[in-house]
């Protein structure tokens, strides 16, 4: 076994990731909108959360490989559209992770107490403000987590485009197996690249989580909202000067 | 309850009427007022007349529904049927006035829940000034300016920067009072303001919403301090199963006539 070959065509696996990450990063905004936008359906009234659910449980069931060589294959042949092998992978991963992330979203928008919508509502705000200023910040921190795991959940399904010939991580070690002949190696390198991706989106995730806290955790989330809390301070000051014109 | 007559008015029950002479229109009428959930009646026709300046305490034992009629005073509860008048305006079904929106409504009439529902991701300062923005449509800086104007009322402006997570429950309260207050509501409404708080907690927020009765705001307060109750209630409105069983002033709490409400009065002391 020769363990070098890692070394030497590490350019390659490195491509092969960015390749992986770009696509799943692609599908993961698209996903996140659209999957929302299922939520919402899903918790509207009859006939559209029909169409939501319908949705969600058909997607949810098809496996990665299944949906991208339909998409790529499928669509091409049946309607004469034809996409390249990245929009095709976009496309696929979209469809079936927008079913996941509609659940997700729905169980973290369950999940803010409804006197948050009461409070807004009390107050006159709009359903649009309530929406976006009160609900979606305390559902999104719920829902944060589980977005990370379907992230990793992405990354490892752009191994099963390998079969349109996406040149992601999976991809590239085949190409690199055919010549050298060394699977193990290869292979091993494929899965510590998985795992490696996997660490630090987790840990990008952690990240965001922390500064999104409220009140805000570590110096990066306090540094995030120093210039808030110096104007609050100033506000502070300026208003009890106000409130005791003579107090000298 | 107060009852018109040929342009005068005729108190029947209370001793101290706080309201001007001259403007007896009241703020918030009702007039047969019923919500039901499924099969359950929980609201059984309610005649309510509040006046500009007036304290009405709503009391009651618990499932009397007294809680359900100060929702539907904004309509966190849609009555199913009856008119709901508020500043000349209806929000149920009835036809007498010209019908207005909830937000219309709710920008009229301030509420504190008892659970504070104060937003957890924001500070203080921000829980106050979110509203002042898309509310009254204060610029930033003139609704932080008000904002922290108004935590400074209720004595909470060096915690302006604090999350909720960092105030005790009193605190929070009183943040969501002051965020209440700062929309300049015509009417406030208090849902069992200090039954969540813990004993030691319950005299810093009552010293709060006894500060804005005496400001001349009109408010409907539902609670179980009866102490405060008395000390507070213009008017007290008695409810069981979704009626009105006695409607009282000041004297209410020493010479109340049903036998229902001396038996509650009794069981609260």
């Amino acid at each position: 076994m020769d363990w070098s070959l890692i070394w030497t065509h590490r350019q390659e696996l490195i491509d092969g990731l960015f390749v992986a990450l770009r696509v799943s990063a692609t599908a993961l905004v698209v996903s996140v909108v659209l999957g929302m936008l299922l939520a919402l359906l899903r918790m509207a009234r009859a006939p559209l959360s029909w169409i939501a659910a319908a949705y969600i449980n058909v997607f949810r069931g098809i496996p990665a490989l299944v949906s991208v060589i339909w998409v790529y294959f499928g669509l091409s042949l049946a309607f004469d559209i034809s996409f390249s092998v990245y929009q095709a992978g976009v496309i696929a991963l979209s469809l079936l992770y927008s079913a996941f992330l509609a659940e997700i979203f729905r169980s973290a928008l369950t999940a803010v107490p409804p006197g948050m919508r009461e409070a807004g509502q009390a107050l006159g705000l709009r359903p649009a403000r309530i929406f976006f200023s009160v609900v979606l910040p305390q559902a999104g921190k719920i829902a944060l987590p589980n977005i990370g795991s379907m992230f990793i959940g992405m990354v490892k399904d752009t191994s099963t485009f390998t079969v349109i010939g996406l040149l992601e991580v999976v991809r590239v070690t085949q190409n690199l197996v055919s010549t050298t002949f060394q699977p193990f190696v290869l292979y091993s390198a494929a899965a510590a690249i998985y795992v490696a991706a996997a660490f630090v989106i987790d840990f990008l995730f952690r990240l965001v989580e922390k500064l999104l806290s409220s009140p805000p955790q570590g110096r990066l989330a306090r540094a995030l909202r120093a210039r808030r809390r110096a104007r609050i301070e100033e506000l502070i000051v300026t208003t009890s000067d106000r409130r005791e014109p003579a107090a000298v | 309850m107060t009852v018109d007559l040929s342009g005068g008015t005729v108190t029947t029950t209370r001793t101290e009427p706080t309201a001007p002479p001259d403007d007896r229109r009241p703020v918030i009428r009702t007039r047969g007022l019923r919500k039901s959930f499924g099969d359950l009646e929980v609201l059984g026709g309610i005649d309510l007349d509040v006046h500009p300046g007036e304290h009405v305490v709503l009391l009651g034992p618990s499932g009397s529904g007294k809680s359900t009629l100060l929702r539907s005073i904004n309509l966190l509860e849609r009555p199913t049927s009856g008119s709901l008048v508020v500043d000349g305006h209806e929000y149920a079904s009835g036809t007498a006035h010209p019908r207005g929106t909830p937000v219309r409504l709710r920008r009229t009439v301030g509420m504190v829940f008892q659970q504070f529902n104060l937003f957890p991701h924001l500070t203080a300062l921000d829980n106050v000034a979110l509203p002042l923005r898309s509310v009254r449509g204060l610029s930033r800086r003139d609704a932080d300016e008000r904002a922290a104007h108004d935590l400074d009322r209720v004595g909470l402006l060096a915690r302006a920067g604090h999350y909720p997570a960092q105030l005790s429950g009193g605190q929070q309260q009183r943040v969501a009072i002051a965020r209440a207050l700062a929309l300049d509501p015509q009417v406030m409404l208090f849902d069992e303001p200090t039954s969540a708080l813990d004993p030691e907690l319950v005299g810093e927020v009552l010293r709060t919403i006894r500060a804005v009765a005496e400001s001349g705001m009109t408010m409907v307060v539902v609670t179980h301090e009866i102490g405060f109750a008395r000390e507070v209630g213009d008017l007290t409105v008695f409810l069981e199963h979704g009626q009105v069983v006695e409607t009282g002033g000041r004297e209410f709490y020493t010479e109340c006539r049903t036998q229902r409400a001396r038996d509650f009065l009794q069981a609260v002391k």
